[in-house]
């Protein structure tokens, strides 16, 4: 007899044996893939938090900076924001020698990213000192200083996570088979540098509007 | 006959005399320092339940004591400074360490039961939120002891709780442990949303999962995107305390009204955020007392993630007297109104649903009654506030107190106590005492009826909210004596409960595996579940499996001698691969001290934080050192993930 119910008319399953599956889970069938997917919406969260909260200041103020305040210059920030984008090349080839399961070529690429990021982070760390306001003066200089500082512990966790990633990966700890943590450390990385954008355009395109 | 020839020493759960091992397997080592190790969902759910109970006691106490100060006008049992530390402590206390912890605490202990899996999917991070969230409240009351308690408000509003206003470390207690404990949710959070989307048994399909899972995957996404608004908030407001930046104040070109649309973005998802697994646990008890299902099981789903989208709508009505432009505020009035609709679908199922079927008016089933009274009051006056015109006039009165306590003890807390009762023996092996229950129900209803429905008319009465007392001739005096002694009837009707649940472990009432006669999985399990869960991972074909006349199919070939769960695809719980779970570990506890050290530190020495941030990240590699010998293991080759390589 039928069952009037819908969900029951589906395929019965039988007995599932799981004997064979496989243990190295390196994508989306891995927990992991998902918890960083998770880790990154709420950053994303709190990335639309600060941006919202810099257009709603923005618009707040007929003067934006403040007057005598000049728009902060453009070129660094951008280049800086090149270099991290491009560190998202040489992550991405990381994971790629690890596919072909070949560990110095994914040690030097990791290394290589971490030392883009710590360019990066020289670059910001003078760009503080060459801000034209202090933190404490109007909430403009908090906005720059805050925001800006927020970013700067991201790029420093995403590079000293990728180090110990890179010291894992020279002790032949990741194969083609066991490569998760690559995976989610360069998700991480590719947020971290992609996070930028749009603090990028508030911070150095709105005062010149 | 399966061929286990290429493992010598693997013992898959289904071969004969793999209980012991997969028992040793699952074991949560005993003893007190084995206790910092566990990593278990049935033990981190279970403590989140226990200290999110606690914490309700204390805030409940600290309610009565602002009671006995509003027994009289002009009382001199406390100042005007104790008052406000209290009145602060009692609504952080229930909102962030007690609603949501309780909520998150249920999902965290039922959720793997309920979907047929034996852990969550990190379980070492479950029990770093919970280390976080104990000590985030411990180090809240220890500051009420010593007398530099928060003192404005659970919401803090600016310029009142800026640098300026209040000095001292008050309210840096405040946006410390705020910040700090949401990632506690937030962490359970992910954790949540990751068990339910990947760790289905086989078979499960998303339109087969209970609909209590449901409600815990809606309220899980609504704390990922309304939480972190509450912690950038926090976090801006610590460094306008601790640095002097300028984001909430006037002067220097902030707005204290930022402080207040960040605080509500987050604050009135979060009342959703309490009242949707409520709801899930209503439509769980209703469908077991009524031992059919719930009817409309598609628009009960529906309705509970429309709440959950259209509660981001809404935070505006709780500023509707801020002088905000009047075009706008029409939206959230619209908005506001607009929640009704799916709350509305779901009553109507709940009706459908208990229509012409025979009730057990079980305990479990009592609060549900009670939820349905006390959750209408609360939404009629909700309807009434979300009223611009009205709003304005009852505004910061006691009136909002009603409506607010209406709203949370009856969408929240009678709904949980139902389901305390209800899983009690689940997660004890033994049954609640009935008569205590039926005297604690009606103790809590009739009390908290007399407490609340008489401060509606203090509110229109004029009484506001947050005073610590009020004058002879105001006429406020025998309605509020009143309250005060409904008050305490509640207060004796929740400790009947408590009572109950801590002597009923002694009195031999066994519950078996499944008293209620339930449909979910969670009662296949036995009562208390084992260090396993289920002895063997079952094969779902229904959206009731227990009601079913066959027998429950079953997963073979998960190993018994570690901790392997089985992972399904997204939407059709199709088997996909077989994970292995990490065992239990210190590194959860350390990174909890570490990162707590970091944020109670910035608020004494602001170069702490750097120090905590550095001392976090050494708990974190030792947390994720491989422990496995890794290094001798031959890499299997491709296609060949055969048993005995992994």
């Amino acid at each position: 007899m039928r069952s009037p119910r819908n969900n029951e008319r589906k395929t019965a399953y039988e007995d599932v044996d799981v004997s064979n599956y496989s243990r190295h889970l390196n994508g989306h069938n891995a927990p992991i893939w998902w918890g960083i997917i998770g880790l990154i919406l709420i950053e994303l969260s709190v990335v639309s938090a600060f941006t919202v909260t810099y257009l709603y200041l923005y618009m707040q103020h007929g003067q934006w900076p403040p007057a005598d305040i000049p728009a902060p210059p453009l070129l660094i920030p951008t280049w800086s924001m090149l270099l991290m984008l491009f560190s998202c090349v040489t992550m991405y080839l990381a994971g790629k020698s690890i596919e072909k399961n070949q560990s110095w070529h994914f040690v030097i690429y990791t290394f290589a990213s971490v030392i883009m990021a710590s360019s990066v982070l020289w670059i910001r760390w003078l760009q503080f000192d060459n801000f034209d306001m202090r933190w404490d003066e109007h909430v403009y200089g908090s906005l720059l200083w805050t925001i800006s500082g927020f970013h700067f512990i991201h790029i420093v966790s995403a590079a000293i996570g990728t180090a110990a990633i890179g010291c894992f990966g020279m002790a032949g700890f990741y194969t083609k088979q066991r490569q998760i943590g690559v995976v989610v450390d360069t998700m991480y990385w590719n947020f971290v540098a992609f996070a930028w954008l749009p603090f990028y355009l508030v911070l150095y395109f709105f005062p010149r509007l | 006959m399966k061929n286990h020839s290429q493992t010598e020493q693997a013992m898959f759960d289904d071969q004969e005399g793999s209980e012991p091992i997969l028992d040793k397997t699952w074991l949560s080592p005993p003893g007190f320092f084995g206790w910092f190790t566990h990593v278990n969902q049935r033990q981190i759910g279970f403590r989140f339940v226990v200290t999110s109970l606690i914490f309700f006691a204390l805030g409940g106490l600290l309610a009565l004591l602002m009671r006995l100060q509003l027994v009289q006008p002009e009382n001199t049992l406390m100042g005007a400074d104790f008052y406000h530390q209290i009145m602060t402590m009692h609504g952080t206390t229930m909102m962030f360490f007690f609603a949501v912890p309780a909520m998150e605490g249920l999902g965290i202990y039922l959720v793997p039961l309920m979907l047929g899996t034996r852990d969550m999917s990190f379980p070492r991070l479950n029990a770093f939120g919970y280390y976080v969230y104990l000590i985030a409240g411990i180090t809240l009351y220890i500051a009420l002891f010593l007398g530099m308690a928060p003192d404005t408000g659970w919401f803090s509003y600016v310029p009142l709780a800026g640098i300026d206003y209040s000095p001292g470390q008050g309210v840096s207690f405040w946006t410390t442990m705020i910040t700090f404990i949401e990632i506690s949710a937030l962490t359970a959070a992910v954790e949540l949303i990751v068990t339910i989307l990947k760790q289905r048994a086989p078979g499960m399909t998303l339109d087969r999962m209970p609909i209590f899972v449901w409600s815990i995957l809606v309220m899980s996404f609504m704390i990922v995107f309304a939480m972190p608004t509450v912690m950038v908030g926090s976090v801006l407001l610590a460094l306008d305390r601790t640095f002097e930046t300028q984001f909430f104040v006037a002067a220097g070109g902030g707005d204290p009204l930022l402080w207040q649309h960040l605080f509500w973005f987050f604050g009135h998802p979060e009342v959703y955020i309490i009242v949707v697994p409520a709801l899930g646990i209503v439509s769980t008890v209703i469908s077991t007392f009524c031992q059919r299902e719930v009817f409309g099981y598609t628009a009960v789903v529906l309705s509970m993630v429309t709440i959950g989208f259209v509660s981001f709508g809404l935070w505006v009505h709780h500023m509707f007297t801020t002088g905000l432009p009047h075009l706008g505020l029409s939206f959230f009035t619209a908005a506001s109104a607009m929640i009704a609709i799916p709350s509305g679908v779901q009553i109507f199922c709940w009706i459908a649903t208990l229509w012409g079927a025979k009730i057990k008016f079980n305990t479990p089933m009592l609060f549900i009654m009670g939820f349905f009274a006390v959750f209408v009051i609360g939404g009629l006056t909700g309807v009434m506030a979300a009223s611009i015109p009205f709003d304005m006039q009852a505004h910061d009165s006691y009136f909002v107190v009603a409506h607010l306590h209406y709203v949370l003890i009856g969408g929240a807390v009678l709904p949980f106590f139902a389901g305390l009762y209800y899983w009690y023996p689940k997660m004890t092996g033994s049954m609640l005492s009935e008569r205590l229950g039926r005297w604690s129900f009606w103790l809590i209803f009739i009390g908290l009826n007399l407490t609340f429905f008489p401060m509606h008319q203090l509110g229109l009465d004029g009484m506001p909210r947050r005073v610590y007392t009020y004058l002879h001739n105001m006429g406020w005096g025998e309605i509020n004596f009143f309250v005060t002694c409904a008050a305490f009837l509640m207060a004796f009707g929740f400790l009947l409960t408590f009572i109950n649940a801590l002597i009923s472990p002694y009195q031999s009432r066994s519950a078996g595996n499944n008293p209620w006669h339930a449909d979910t999985l969670e009662w296949w399990a036995e009562s208390p579940p084992r260090n396993f869960n289920f002895r063997h991972l079952p094969v779902i074909n229904s959206r009731t499996p227990l009601w079913q006349k066959a027998p429950l199919q079953k997963v073979t070939g998960i190993r018994a001698d570690r901790r392997e769960i089985i992972i399904t695809t997204l939407l059709d719980a199709k088997p996909q691969g077989v994970c292995i779970m990490p065992t239990p570990t210190y590194w959860p506890f350390i990174l909890a001290l570490t990162v707590g050290f970091g944020f109670l530190g910035f608020m004494f020495k602001p170069i702490l934080f750097v120090v905590g941030f550095f001392l976090s990240f050494f708990a974190i590699v030792g947390w994720l050192w491989p422990a496995r010998p890794w290094l001798h293991e031959q890499p299997p080759e491709d296609g060949h993930p055969v048993r005995g390589l992994q």
